[in-house]
């Protein structure tokens, strides 16, 4: 009785006298917050404001002498130091020769790396024979092996493609096959229903298939292709960006060691960048 | 000997074991079964009776332990079966058209030869605005169509279909077994259709088997006598068609309650 008595009492508000209205926004009238989403302008603010702003304490913290200046120089000294390196060409005819040496390294040791791969991948014979060697050989860092390669192959070019080659070989073979041993079952159950030969099969399926993969290969090869060149670079090399960072170590100037360095990096963001361009053009089913 | 009447698969005392770490898992035991030239054949049994082991066998893609299958095709230049996969099969590396022109392409047709067939059976399941699209940008729906696009533009003499729209909502479903009938019917196809529902099975097929509880044998055979073409909507209400399905659920009832008290 008491509860009927207690709802009864309950005022229904009229429409008007209705005020903690909430309403949902459509997507037009959310400017204000994109500040919050990553294509915020203050985001891409920040994210070109944070290199920046180490470069300005960078510069700051030598000049005050926190830093030491002889080791670690100032931004402004390195870029008046680069000047010169530009202008004579060495810059660049430096970077031109380590390009190479990747480059050639780099698809000495990718082609046949997603050749065996898929071999390897594909039959259990061939499989069989190859593993024992893969797993022999790759965990030896291929530094170890530069001393050997210089000994066979002498001091000139092939023994620094070499030894990029070796370091690409094994990440891209291993990879390979592990997207080819990783495609789903059912794809090569398609191909056999629809009468696929072996040939149309490696085409059509276990290439495409393990692309993905391959691709992971290639950026984990790529940086493992940074690292050496540098160190095939420290011994019997008389020029590439490598040679600059060891010669400016020889005579201690810091600041040429910092320009080679910018221009390892910018390398780095290169040879990424390509690699990107090149997987979003093979494998156009991952991105729309 | 008539269409429908004349034998294209006979199985002969057909078991499948399986070895599963030294265990033996008996998928299907002893199997007889004729599957006749041209026929629409259901087949319906609980999950794990040994549906997809049996489809697998006849497409060659799974071996039988013991026993027989002859398959004695009606045109043997024409390739023999193809399979309308349970679950996503299209290569997601391919567009649309690439999918659907595989058989085709695998057996060595030209390519001007195989468009229009292509082009046809996708313009049939509704798809022309996306033959060009790749799997992944495809409701599900639309990538089991380009499946069953697939299988016809092969132009086999025996289609497989393993619960090809058992995955799909029930509106898609409807319009799938539509789709099917429709390209089916005067292709003079054999086909083996697997599903889980009796619904389906009447609506599509001739005949309809039900299978037992693992491991798979024959439970039962009923004829459908519902006249084609058939309109899948307006057949349901069909006095007949009740007195099939409560005919076809109650010889699978029994099948079901054993498979679920032994697990
Ligand atoms: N490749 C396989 N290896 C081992 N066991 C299998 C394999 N395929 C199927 N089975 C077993 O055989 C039985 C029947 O499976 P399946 O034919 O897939 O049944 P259904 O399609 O009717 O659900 C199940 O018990 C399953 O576990
Ligand atoms: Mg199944």
């Amino acid at each position: 009785m008491n509860m009927t008595e207690e709802k009864l009492k309950i005022k229904i508000p009229r429409e008007k006298e209705i005020k903690n209205v909430i309403v949902l926004e459509s997507e037009e009238n959310n400017q204000k917050r994109s500040v919050f989403g990553l294509d915020g302008i203050v985001f891409k603010i920040c994210s070109l404001f944070s290199p920046l702003l180490i470069l300005v304490l960078w510069e700051l913290l030598s000049k005050l002498g926190i830093l030491d200046i002889r080791l670690f120089s100032t931004p402004s000294l390195i870029l008046k130091s680069m000047l010169p390196v530009v202008i004579s060409g060495e810059l660049f005819y430096n970077t031109f020769i380590s390009i190479r040496r990747i480059v050639l390294g780099f698809l000495a040791g990718a082609i046949p790396g997603v050749i065996v791969g898929l071999s390897m991948g594909l039959f259990p014979l061939i499989r069989l024979v190859f593993q024992p060697i893969v797993s022999a050989v790759f965990p030896i860092p291929k530094l170890a092996i530069m001393p050997l390669i210089l000994l066979v192959f002498g001091l000139g070019e092939v023994s620094k493609i070499f030894v990029i080659a070796m370091g690409v070989f094994f990440l891209v073979v291993i990879n390979t096959m592990a997207g080819v041993l990783n495609i789903e079952q059912i794809y090569l159950d398609v191909a056999k229903n629809y009468g696929a030969s072996r040939k149309d099969f490696y085409l059509t399926v276990a290439l495409p298939g393990a692309l993905p993969m391959i691709f992971a290969g290639f950026k984990v090869a790529m940086g493992t292709a940074l690292l050496l060149i540098v160190a095939a670079e420290l011994s019997a090399a008389r020029a590439g960006i490598g040679y600059m960072i060891w010669r400016a170590y020889d005579m201690f100037d810091i600041e040429r060691m910092f320009v080679a360095l910018i221009m390892m990096s910018v390398l780095g963001y290169v040879f990424s960048f390509v690699i990107d361009w090149i997987e979003r053009l093979a494998i156009p089913w991952k991105h729309n | 000997m008539f269409y429908k009447e004349r034998t294209i698969i006979k199985l002969e005392g057909v078991t499948k074991v399986f070895n599963v770490k030294s265990q033996k898992v008996t998928a299907i035991e002893k199997l007889n079964l004729s599957i006749y030239d041209g026929e629409f054949l259901c087949i319906v049994g609980p999950s794990g009776c040994g549906k997809t082991t049996l489809l697998r066998i006849l497409a060659g893609l799974e071996q039988q332990t013991s026993g027989r299958v002859i398959i004695s095709p009606r045109e043997p230049e024409k390739p023999l079966n193809s399979m309308v996969f349970q679950g996503d099969s299209l290569f997601p590396w391919m567009t649309v058209k690439q999918n659907v022109a595989y058989g085709l392409k695998m057996r060595g047709v030209a390519p001007k030869d195989y468009e229009k067939v292509v082009a046809h059976y996708i313009n049939m399941m509704g798809l022309s605005k996306f033959e060009n699209a790749y799997p992944h940008q495809l409701s599900g729906g639309m990538r089991q169509r380009v499946s069953v696009a697939r299988a016809f533009a092969n132009d086999p003499e025996i289609l497989l279909l393993d619960e090809p729209f058992g995955a799909l909502d029930e509106q898609n479903r409807i319009l799938l077994q539509q789709e099917l009938l429709k390209i089916w019917e005067g292709t003079f196809k054999t086909a083996v259709f697997i599903t889980h529902s009796i619904d389906e099975a009447l609506i599509l097929g001739d005949r309809v088997l039900v299978m037992t509880a693992h491991p798979g044998r024959l439970k039962a055979e009923i004829k459908i006598d519902l006249p084609r073409p058939r309109d899948t909507l307006s057949m349901r209400a069909n006095k007949r068609f009740v007195e099939l399905y409560e005919q076809i659920w109650s010889y699978l009832k029994e099948e079901v309650i054993k498979a679920k008290s032994a697990v």
